[in-house]
């Protein structure tokens, strides 16, 4: 079934951060040039001082809905669901829009969720720990008729989300859709980074020589995305994601991932190097990241477009960036204002780049922005004026048939491929289980004993589903999902913590905290470097996930897509992956 | 100084997940990052650093500084006996 081309508007949004508790005082801040960065000395972010970006928690209660928190510390919201609840509540205020109707989604975009109620708590986790638990509270809270969806693509979360939701309202799932991202920093986190030596000790520098890394920020932003519009308003008219296919934490070396998500976004959008504005990319101020982007920059042909980072701002609000960044950018587009990157001095970059370092005057068209995180994953979203008229992009929509043509299952000691069981074991756990189901295999891939469970188990499952497939990097994708997320292995990074304090994280434990690493584990392996998006579910949803897959294949390069669910907490695993192509 | 080195290798094995190796096949001179040798990568790297920092009070704040001195299991040693405390 094909559908007309539908405009994609963004009618409404609201910003909760260091630097205020609304869109407007947050533009107010960065148009005066204020960073929300400074020293935070408070144990509840982090035990060692640091640079970051937090939000005043006394706001927070001052702006809450009443009643809201009940009367007794037992019935007071866990911190993150306080944003999400504000920034959700001011959206439907401003819209006048219900979530109770059934005509509008809600997608959450997070990394962590309510980490932070873990501490101290890893025998027994709380269940608001559980990201699906918290969406269901959050969807209860508004009287939802329709299931909440979380996204938990590290720090591509928020652009992954507004893509998502993009593809709903184009295809007729909602007619509206409210895309919310948060994060808020806690111990848990911080110590992951530092243990990373990717934090700054002065605010950060992003694209400039002088920089040394990244600064952690808290933030809460809210999109409403619309089939309906007024000319004022601006469109997200293209998006696309993409896997670097190189290394679960360091960025690509040649800029490729990015360059395709990019290149894709724009073709979806129509438009070419000379439409574009300004590029609002990541920007975090690693050395390495910083220096990937501007590669990738110059491979879309986008060197002489001004580009800038809200960094030095905000900090990396992680989950949050992608959504709260968008707005930022909505915002400059309808103003006509390029914000500088706060800090600037010093070119830093291989490939150089225009990154003005006041704000300036533009004449607007559209821009981009990019995003990339762990597990070598990058987003790209194009946002255009509606008044600026772009031909519209022909419907590339590709037809054929779209069927599954292999599945593996792995659960209670048994691997099957199309239903038909390839190995059985009476292995007494599951450590010695994957082990075994691994040697079968016949690879000899050290990186693969380093993998956490999770990651283990989904490697095996692509392993044997595609065995004997050929697929060129750019045609094949991930869509995966699970409830647990990454819990298991969260729960080890913070029984070390608990145990040896927060300068004890281990890097190579944290940097799987995050259940999207599965995809770029699997990415890695097999050379894939299509669309890959992870999705939290109370319980896995085949028919969703496929149709979702569809409307994913239908958009873009992929020919293929490995579908599924990859549970694993303690010794309780199944995983359930099924590859379509398109034929 | 040799007796370190067996133990260094001992602890690689352990702290960096390297199943399916023994302290025998690693050889003290051969590189252990990059394509040859152990193929050890950046988290890696961070992970030897909290070996030093731990188990020989070492404390390296740049990893950038870790690039001859992680060359090698020997490497490491002569690190680590110039360094400990």
């Amino acid at each position: 079934m094909e559908h007309p081309i539908t405009n994609v508007y963004i009618t409404a949004d609201t910003l909760i951060s260091s630097l205020g508790f609304n869109t407007e005082e947050n533009l107010k801040a960065i148009r005066n040039y204020r960073s929300g960065v400074t020293l935070q000395e408070d144990g509840r972010i982090a035990t060692t001082p640091l640079m970051a970006a937090t939000i005043n928690p006394e706001g927070i209660a001052s702006y809450l809905p009443e009643g809201i928190n009940g009367n007794t510390p037992e019935t007071c919201l866990p911190r993150l669901e306080q944003l999400f609840i504000l920034a959700i509540d001011r959206i439907l205020t401003q819209s006048g829009i219900c979530l109770a109707d059934g005509t509008c989604g809600l997608i959450l975009s997070t990394t962590k969720g309510n980490i932070d109620l873990l501490a101290g708590h890893t025998d027994t986790p709380d269940e608001r720990v559980f990201l699906a638990q918290m969406a269901k509270r959050i969807g209860d809270h508004f009287q939802a008729s329709q299931p909440v969806e979380v996204i938990s693509n590290a720090c591509i979360s928020g652009v992954s989300a507004l893509v998502v939701a993009k593809r709903w309202i184009e295809t007729g799932v909602y007619k509206q859709v409210i895309v919310v991202g948060g994060d808020i920093l806690s111990p848990f986190i911080t110590s992951g980074f530092l243990s990373f030596k990717s934090v700054s000790s002065k605010r950060c520098l992003p694209y400039d020589a002088r920089r040394d890394g990244l600064n952690l920020g808290e933030a809460c932003g809210a999109m409403l995305l619309s089939s309906e519009g007024a000319p004022e308003d601006i469109l997200l008219s293209g998006g696309a994601i993409s896997n670097d296919a190189n290394h679960i934490s360091g960025p690509s070396r040649t800029g490729d991932g990015l360059y395709l998500a990019i290149r894709q976004a724009m073709n979806e959008a129509g438009v070419s190097p000379e439409d574009i504005s300004f590029v609002n990319a990541h920007g975090t101020a690693t050395v390495y990241n910083d220096e990937m982007e501007s590669k990738a920059l110059h491979l879309a042909g986008l060197e002489t477009v001004p580009v800038n980072s809200l960094k030095p701002y905000f900090g990396h609000t992680l989950g949050a960036s992608g959504v709260i960044e968008s707005i930022i950018c909505l915002h400059e587009l309808k103003e006509g204002i390029l914000f500088a990157t706060l800090g600037y001095e010093e070119p830093g970059v291989p490939m150089p780049l225009i990154v003005p370092s006041s704000h300036q005057p533009i004449d607007m068209k559209c821009c981009i922005k990019t995003a990339s995180g762990f597990g070598g994953c990058n987003a790209a979203i194009v946002l255009t004026k509606a008044s600026y008229s772009v031909p519209h992009p022909k419907d590339t929509q590709k037809a054929g048939e779209v069927r599954a043509t292999t599945t593996v299952s792995i659960e209670n000691n048994r691997l099957c491929v199309n239903e038909t069981p390839v190995i059985s074991s009476s292995a007494p756990d599951f450590a010695s289980f994957i082990r075994e189901t691994y040697k079968n295999l016949g690879e000899s891939n050290m990186k693969f004993y380093k993998m956490d469970d999770l990651c283990k188990l989904g490697y095996i499952a692509a392993a044997y589903l595609l065995r004997g497939t050929h697929f060129l990097p750019e045609e094949i994708g991930i869509l995966l999902s699970n409830a647990a997320s990454s819990l298991d292995t969260d729960i080890r990074h913070q029984v070390i913590i608990d145990r040896d304090g927060d300068e004890a994280a281990s890097p190579a434990v944290f940097v799987y905290t995050l259940p999207n690493v599965v995809a770029g584990e699997i990415c890695i392996r097999h050379k894939i470097q299509g669309e890959n998006t992870f999705f939290i579910e109370e319980t896995y949803n085949p028919g969703k996930m496929e149709q979702y897959a569809r409307i994913a294949m239908r958009k873009g390069a992929l020919k293929a897509c490995i579908v599924g669910w990859c549970e694993l907490l303690g010794q309780a695993y199944k995983a359930e992956f099924k590859l379509i192509e398109i034929q | 100084m040799e007796e370190l080195i067996e133990q260094l290798k001992r602890e690689l094995i352990t702290e960096l997940n390297l199943e399916e190796i023994t302290p025998e096949e690693i050889d003290a001179e051969a590189p252990l990052f990059g394509d040859e040798g152990l193929g050890l990568d950046s988290i890696d790297a961070l992970e030897i650093i909290l070996i030093l920092e731990r188990n020989y009070g070492i404390k390296i704040e740049n990893p950038a500084e870790g690039k001859q001195i992680f060359y090698s299991v020997r490497t490491l040693a002569d690190f680590i006996t110039t360094n400990k405390k």
